[in-house]
């Protein structure tokens, strides 16, 4: 039977709202979207087959360059599965560096999906606010790392540099404010009502529709699904690290608890600097042949590296799974289907914050 | 210079409506452009509105290594912006490919090959002031007296 459909409505590849070119093609009956596509394809660059066969102090780099917005952790995921393959201990120090950086680019990461949000559902002002403060984030990244996005900070064996007693007290001072700053902020967000009639009860993924479309990060655990690679991590279990769940399963819920986990990450921040331990930052060792499978918690999800090395620690095979893929599934089947309005979309999509280059790499 | 040519002189410097395509990069560029919108770079004070539209565009700014996705839609892209108009490549990976431009990859860089760019920013990424600047510098030597250079 032919499937009454009013208009087949395409949103992309160049849209305002998205950062990136993907294309949702929406089948609506009237305003109400009955059917969702999702189009990729346009970002392909065929990452993995440049980086087999080269060896790792280059497949570092393009590791990285999988995706400039967590840039952090894909290094942080490819050095510590090198580490395991090849028996590397690390420093305590470095350890704790290893996570100030890691939470700092999770910070960054969730500041600019919430001021995507808040932009598409035009409340510019708040949007302008968080942005403010995701530069103060990026100031402290750039005072420990030396640089803005790319910054390559995790070698095998430790990290690149140390972090200065002042930058150690500058970056005190500066969190305390952002944390002010960000409980004004989460107030605006939770009480304003305008936005909470884009974002309460919309978008909605039930806990059964997030675990069949293999939801992972903020988007699976505001359907109330406790998953988190950190709760493996032998650094952040030492530091008491527990997942924010939340059950509303809406939009709604979907920024709190990015909102929420920034202000963990502030926690685990401050007990990092206060646990740090006075040593080196760099150890010894060398990348020998092996194959694993090393899991991290990227600020959208888990990421999983695949890794077979040679004995010359070249990279022999490699796979990556970057979390958006499975949003953006639980996206399409679940959370589109039956949005009230065609502006809807674009908002429900952003909030799972989708980043198609590290989908297609 | 016409009066008509000074003011229009006159309007086109405060007036710049910036479109941008990512057109296969890593999202590291990307970034550092929203960043240009925030309060403490503040594009808007220099009167460019950066928002997507490429049918009321001025600057088009490429950013990425051309990926074949792109092949039947970047020049359409270019041919709907009216004139007077400028491309600008942010990045190295339009200049050059950057890491992204060996073999078995699936890109074509440079963007120059595809759309003709007024001005390139290198840098991976570069930053957010770096691409300010460039805009700006794209104001003073494209826009400014455009009927009287195109004549």
């Amino acid at each position: 039977m032919k499937r009454t459909v009013d208009v087949n409505i395409p949103l992309g590849p160049v849209h305002p709202c998205f950062k990136e070119p993907a294309r949702v093609k929406c089948e609506t009956k009237g305003e109400r979207v009955i059917a969702a596509e999702v189009e990729l394809g346009y970002m392909k660059k065929g990452i993995e087959r440049i980086m087999k066969g080269r060896p790792w102090q280059e497949v570092m780099f393009l590791a990285e360059r999988v995706c400039g917005i967590c840039s952090v952790i894909h290094n942080m995921v490819f050095i510590e599965a090198l580490e395991q393959i090849g028996g590397i201990a690390v420093p305590p120090r470095a350890r704790y560096l290893r996570v100030v950086a890691n939470e700092l680019d999770r910070m960054q990461s969730h500041l600019l999906a919430n001021f995507s949000y808040c932009y598409t559902i035009e409340h510019e002002t708040l949007a302008m606010y968080l942005l403010d403060l995701r530069e103060q984030v990026m100031d402290l990244l750039e005072r420990l790392t030396g640089a803005r996005v790319t910054c390559a900070y995790m070698i095998p064996g430790g990290v690149r540099c140390d972090i200065h007693q002042e930058n150690q007290e500058f970056m005190h001072v500066s969190l305390d404010r952002i944390e002010t700053e960000l409980v004004r902020y989460t107030g605006m967000f939770e009480t304003g009502p305008m936005i909470a009639l884009r974002s309460r009860g919309i978008g909605i993924l039930t806990q059964e529709a997030a675990y069949q479309a293999h939801a992972v990060g903020p988007t699976a655990r505001a359907s109330g699904i406790a998953v988190d690679q950190r709760t493996q991590h032998p650094t952040y279990m030492k530091l008491g690290f527990a997942p924010v769940v939340r059950h509303d399963c809406d939009n709604y819920a979907r920024i709190m608890v990015r909102f929420d986990e920034i202000f963990q990450s502030i926690q685990l921040i401050r007990a990092c600097l206060s646990g740090l331990q006075k040593g080196i930052i760099r150890g010894g060792g060398t990348c020998i042949a092996g194959e694993i499978r090393y899991s991290g918690e990227a600020p959208r999800g888990e990421l999983t590296y695949v890794i077979k090395t040679d004995e010359y620690g070249r990279v022999v095979e490699i796979q990556i799974q970057t979390p958006s893929i499975m949003n953006i599934e639980a996206c399409c089947h679940s959370m589109i289907i039956g949005a009230d309005s065609i502006a809807d979309v674009t908002s429900t999509f952003v909030s799972a914050d989708p980043c198609i280059a590290c989908t297609e790499r | 210079m016409s009066i008509l040519q000074t003011i229009k002189n006159k309007v086109r410097s405060r007036s710049i409506h910036v479109s941008y395509v990512d057109v296969g990069s890593c999202n590291g560029c990307d970034i550092e452009l929203l960043a240009c919108l925030a309060p403490r770079y503040d594009i808007e004070q220099y009167g460019i509105f950066v928002h997507n539209n490429p049918r009321e565009a001025d600057v088009l700014i490429v950013i990425g290594a051309y990926t074949h996705g792109w092949e039947e839609k970047l020049a359409p892209l270019w041919e709907k912006i009216p004139d007077p108009k400028a491309a600008i490549a942010v990045g190295n990976c339009p200049i050059s490919g950057c890491c992204f431009n060996r073999r078995g990859s699936y890109v074509d860089p440079p963007v120059s090959k595809h759309i003709p760019i007024a001005a390139e920013v290198p840098g991976c990424p570069p930053r957010p002031t770096e691409i300010l600047n460039a805009i700006l510098s794209v104001r003073d030597s494209v826009f400014a007296d455009w009927e009287v250079k195109r004549r």
